[in-house]
C-alpha cells in the first residue's frame, strides 16, 4: 500500500505490506514524516474517504476493501483511539461519550448500556459515568477514549501516539488499561508511540517505517530493536531508553548481551556483571554569576475565587536551567507566567535582577525575559518570518540598518534564512518552535521561560530544541521550562520545582530532586526510567546515581 | 485544559437535566419544544403591542412561572427580586430621554432635568419598552432556563424530524465555546507580550483584535477537523437513524404547557383590544 496525500510531493507510508494477526500488537515506529499516522488513518478507512489523498495497492479490513467501503462500517471492525483526548470529546457526560458509537451503529437500547458498562468497567470509569469528561484528567479523559473504542467491539484497535499529551501519571494510568485489554488476547491492536518505555511489556511485532515511508523492518519487536537497535539510531527512530544505555555502554566495552528493552532488563543485566566504579561527576555549576537574577518572595495568585499560587518563594542564579515539573493543573504555568509578567503577580512579589514585571511596560519587560507558549501560532504577529523577528525592534524604534543585521544574524543562528519571507504558518512544527524562541529573545533577554516546550511532539523535534535550549543555556541564557517529561529534564536541566496544588513543593539541584522517589511521586511524577534502572542496582554502588546517559561511561555520540 | 465549567454557556450542565428535578420544580420536566412553541406567540404579541399592558401581564406570567417552576437558588430571588425592577427602571428611564419629544410634546409635564422636561407621554413610551423587553427575556428565559441543549436536539430529532446528523453535530459544536474562550485568552497574552499595539481607545483594539482572528481560526479549524475524524470513527452518520436512549416524549401536561401558554396569549390579546 502506499498513500499520497492530496497535494503532497511523495507517497508515505509507500509500498508497505503486512498483515495484522489477531490477538497481536504491533507497534509502529518512523522518524517524523513517515506516514506513521497516514497508515493508522488507512486502516479504518479515515484515508482516504474523509482525508483527500491517492492510495495504491489496497487495504482489506476483515475481507473488505476500504477504498468502496464506508468509513462508518469500517468503524465496526477497526476502532480509533487519536492523540489528543480533547478532540475525542463529543457529549456532555462519561456515559453518553461511550453510548456515542454504539447508539451510532444503531444497537438496541439495552445492548448499548451493556457495552457500555463493560467497556467502562474495564477502564475503572464506570463510577465516574455520571460526570462532565471536562472533569476527568488527561489520563481520565484517554481511557474514557479507549472505552469508546471498547465500545466499539471492534477486533483491531488503533491507537495514534495516545500518550503524547499525557503527564507520566496519566501515561501510566492508560497502560495499566492497555495491559488489561492485551492480557484478554481477544483484539489486534496497532499501537504508534514515541513513549516506548511503558509500551515495551505490551508489544510482539514492529514495523519500522523509515524517512521515506518505506518498511525498514517488520518482525518481532524484541529482536528487531535488539539486532538492528543501531540502524534504528540511524533512521531516527526514538528507542527505550534502557536500550540506549546498552548503546551508550557498549562503546565503552561494557556488552550487555541480550541488550535490554525496559528497565526492569537493563538492571538485571547490570546487576550480574562486572562493572568500572564511577567517579562521581563534577558537581554542578550553580550558575555564571552568585547573586540571583530572578527571586520570587510570598507570591500567592488567585483566579476568581479558587487559590492557584500559594506562598511560593524561589530564588535562581544566573545562567541555571531551570525545570518546573508536576503533573496537569498544579500550577505550573501560572507560575512561570507570573515570573515572566504574562500574567501580573502581585507587586513586590517577583523580582528579575532588581526589577518588578508588575512595574514594567511591555517594552522593557521583553528586554529581561522571554516567554514562549505552548502552541507557538499564538505568538505570530505578523507575516513573514523577518518581519516577525524584526517586530520587537521596531517597537522601540530601532535603526533599520541594525534591525537587518541583527534579524539576519538570528535567522541564520535558528536555522530559518532560507525561510525568510515565508508565513509564519506555513513554517514546519520545529522551524515554528525555532521562530518562537527566536522571537523571545530578539530584545536581548538574558532569560527565556518555556510553557511545555515538548508538549504533544514527537521525541526527535523535542530533543532539537532542548538541544537548542541547552545551547542557549550555555552561552549563558537562564531558561526556565515548564515539563512533565522527566528524562528530557533530567538531560538538561541544573535545577528542579516541583508543583502540586498550587504550592512549591521544593526546589533543588537536579540530582537532589530526580533522586528523591517519594517526593516524585506525592507530586504524582514517576521516576524517569533510567533513574529508576539504576536505582535498583544492587552490586554497583557507584552507580546508583546516574541519571543521564550522558555520565554512563561510553561515547558521548549517540544523542 | 479547558475552563469554564457549569458556565451559563455550558449545554450539558448536569444541575437542569430532568431526571434530577424534584417534582415541584415542573419547569424542568417539560419537553423544550413545549417551552419554545408554548412563549411564541405571546413572543409576537409582545413584540408588537404597544401599550404597557401586554407586557406586563407577560413579565408577571413569567416571573410565577419560574417562581413556582424552578429550582429555588439565591440568584434566583436576587434576579427577581432585585435585577427584574432595576433593569425596568434603568431601561425605563434610558428610553424616556430617547422617546421622541415631538410626539409626545401635547402630554403633561411630570418633572423636569435642568431645561429639558420629562412628560408622561415619554414615560410611558420608556416604560413600555423596557417592560416589553423584559418580558421577551423572560419568555425565552422560561424554557432556557429549564432546557438542556441535548435534550433540545433530541427532542426536535423526535418530534420534528430534525436530520440527527445535524442536531448532533451542532450539539458537539457547543463543546468548542468554552475552548475558544481560553483559547482567545492565551492568544491576547501572547499577542500582548509580544507588544502588539499598545494602546487604548476603539482603533488600537480593533487592530489587536484582528490580530487574534488568524490564530484563532487556525486553531478552530484544527479542531474541528480532528473531532470530525473522531465522530466518523465512531460511526457517526453511518446509518440513517441511530439508538435514542433517551426518549423526551410529548406528554399531556406539554400539550397544557403549550395550549395553556396559546389561550393566555390570547386572553391577553383579547384584553388589551378591550382596555383600549
Amino acid at each position: 500500500m502506499s498513500i499520497t496525500h492530496e497535494g503532497g510531493a511523495r507517497p508515505g507510508p509507500d509500498g508497505v505490506s503486512l498483515e495484522l494477526v489477531p490477538g497481536e500488537v504491533l507497534l509502529v515506529l518512523g522518524p517524523s514524516g513517515s506516514g506513521k499516522s497516514t497508515l493508522a488513518l488507512a486502516l479504518d478507512g479515515l484515508v482516504p474517504h474523509a482525508i483527500p489523498a491517492t492510495l495504491t495497492g489496497s487495504v482489506r479490513v476483515a475481507g473488505t476493501e476500504t477504498v468502496g467501503a464506508s468509513v462508518a462500517t469500517l468503524s465496526e471492525t477497526v476502532a480509533m483511539v487519536f492523540q489528543d483526548p480533547d478532540s475525542q470529546m463529543i457529549t456532555g457526560s462519561v456515559l453518553d461519550e461511550v453510548c456515542f458509537g454504539p447508539e451510532n451503529l444503531g444497537l438496541p437500547v439495552a445492548e448499548v448500556l451493556e457495552r457500555a458498562e463493560t467497556a467502562l468497567r474495564e477502564v475503572d470509569l464506570w463510577e465516574r459515568r455520571t460526570e462532565n469528561p471536562d472533569r476527568l484528567s488527561g489520563g481520565g479523559r484517554q481511557r474514557l477514549a479507549i472505552a469508546c473504542a471498547l465500545a466499539m467491539r471492534s477486533p483491531v484497535l488503533v491507537l495514534d501516539e495516545p500518550t503524547a499529551n499525557l503527564d507520566p501519571a496519566g501515561i501510566e494510568e492508560v497502560y495499566r488499561v492497555l495491559a488489561r485489554v492485551v492480557a484478554r488476547r481477544d483484539r489486534s491492536i496497532v499501537l504508534i508511540e514515541h513513549n516506548l518505555d511503558p509500551a515495551m511489556d505490551l508489544v510482539n511485532r514492529v514495523l519500522v517505517l523509515d524517512g521515506l515511508g518505506r518498511t525498514a523492518f517488520l518482525g518481532d519487536a524484541h529482536s528487531i530493536l535488539r539486532t538492528h537497535a543501531a540502524e534504528l539510531l540511524e533512521l531516527g527512530v526514538w528507542l527505550p531508553v534502557s536500550l540506549m544505555a546498552a548503546l551508550h555502554l557498549h562503546e565503552a566495552g561494557i556488552v550487555l548481551d541480550p541488550l535490554p528493552l525496559t528497565p526492569r532488563e537493563l538492571t538485571a543485566a547490570l546487576n550480574v556483571l562486572d562493572l568500572p566504579v564511577l567517579v562521581d561527576p563534577p558537581p554542578p555549576t550553580p550558575g555564571i554569576w552568585d547573586t540571583p537574577q530572578l527571586e520570587v518572595t510570598g507570591l500567592s495568585l488567585k483566579r476568581g475565587r479558587r487559590l492557584v499560587l500559594r506562598d511560593i518563594n524561589l530564588s535562581l542564579d544566573a545562567g541555571s536551567f531551570l525545570a518546573v515539573i508536576g503533573t496537569n493543573g498544579a500550577g505550573k504555568t501560572t507560575l512561570v507566567q507570573a515570573i515572566a509578567g504574562v500574567i501580573q503577580p502581585p507587586r513586590g512579589t517577583v523580582s528579575l535582577g532588581g526589577l518588578d514585571p508588575a512595574r514594567l511596560d511591555v517594552r522593557t519587560l521583553t528586554t529581561r525575559i522571554g516567554f514562549v507558549f505552548q502552541n507557538p501560532e499564538n505568538q505570530f504577529v505578523t507575516y513573514t518570518v523577518a518581519n516577525e523577528l524584526a517586530h520587537g525592534l521596531r517597537l522601540r524604534g530601532i535603526d533599520q540598518a541594525i534591525i537587518d543585521a541583527r534579524v539576519d544574524d538570528l535567522l541564520e543562528r535558528f536555522a530559518l534564512t532560507e525561510a525568510r519571507d515565508q508565513h509564519p504558518f506555513l513554517l514546519s512544527g520545529g522551524q515554528k518552535r525555532r521562530l518562537s524562541v527566536g522571537t523571545a529573545l530578539v530584545a536581548g533577554a538574558s532569560m527565556l521561560a518555556l510553557d511545555e516546550p515538548t508538549f504533544g511532539q514527537d521525541r526527535a523535534r523535542a530533543g532539537e530544541l532542548l538541544a537548542l535550549l541547552h545551547e542557549l543555556n550555555a552561552a549563558g541564557t537562564t531558561i526556565i521550562v515548564v515539563s512533565h517529561d522527566l528524562q528530557l529534564v533530567s538531560d538538561f536541566a541544573t535545577h528542579v520545582a516541583v508543583m502540586k496544588d498550587g504550592e512549591l513543593m521544593r526546589i533543588g539541584t537536579r540530582d537532589e530532586i530526580l533522586a528523591d522517589e517519594d517526593l516524585l511521586h506525592e507530586a504524582g511524577l514517576r521516576m524517569p526510567p533510567l533513574i529508576r534502572a539504576m536505582r535498583g542496582l544492587t552490586a554497583h554502588p557507584s552507580w546508583r546515581t546516574v541519571t543521564r546517559l550522558a555520565e554512563l561511561p561510553g561515547g558521548g555520540g549517540l544523542r | 485544559m479547558s475552563g469554564g465549567h457549569g458556565g451559563a454557556l455550558d449545554a450539558y450542565r448536569a444541575d437542569i437535566q430532568a431526571p434530577l428535578a424534584s417534582r415541584r420544580e415542573y419547569l424542568y420536566g417539560l419537553n423544550p419544544l413545549a417551552k419554545i412553541l408554548g412563549p411564541i406567540p405571546a413572543m409576537i404579541l409582545v413584540l408588537l403591542s404597544g401599550t404597557m399592558f401586554t407586557p406586563l401581564c407577560f413579565v408577571i406570567l413569567c416571573a410565577v412561572l419560574m417562581l413556582t417552576g424552578l429550582r429555588w437558588q439565591r440568584s434566583s430571588l436576587i434576579t427577581l427580586g432585585l435585577a427584574l425592577p432595576l433593569f425596568i427602571a434603568v431601561f425605563g428611564f434610558s428610553f424616556t430621554l430617547w422617546a421622541d419629544q415631538r410626539r409626545v410634546a401635547h402630554t403633561p409635564v411630570v418633572f423636569e432635568i435642568g431645561s429639558f422636561s420629562v412628560t408622561s407621554g415619554a414615560l410611558e413610551i420608556g416604560f413600555t419598552t423596557a417592560l416589553r423587553l423584559a418580558a421577551l427575556f423572560g419568555l425565552a428565559l422560561t424554557g432556557g432556563l429549564s432546557s438542556t441543549g441535548p435534550d433540545l436536539v433530541r427532542s426536535s430529532i423526535q418530534h420534528l424530524h430534525l436530520p440527527y446528523r445535524i442536531g448532533y453535530t451542532a450539539l458537539a459544536a457547543t463543546r468548542f465555546v468554552p475552548r475558544f474562550g481560553h483559547e482567545l485568552e492565551t492568544i491576547r497574552q501572547a499577542h500582548r507580550v509580544r507588544g502588539m499595539s499598545p494602546g487604548r481607545g476603539p482603533i488600537a483594539s480593533t487592530r489587536r483584535s484582528l490580530g487574534y482572528v488568524v490564530p484563532l481560526l487556525t486553531g478552530a479549524i484544527r479542531h474541528a477537523g480532528r473531532v470530525s475524524l473522531a465522530m466518523d470513527a465512531r460511526a457517526f452518520g453511518a446509518h440513517d437513524t441511530r439508538t435514542e436512549r433517551h426518549q423526551i416524549p410529548v406528554r399531556t401536561r406539554d400539550w397544557v404547557f403549550m395550549i395553556g401558554f396559546w389561550v393566555f396569549t390570547a386572553a391577553v390579546l383579547v384584553a388589551a383590544l378591550w382596555i383600549r
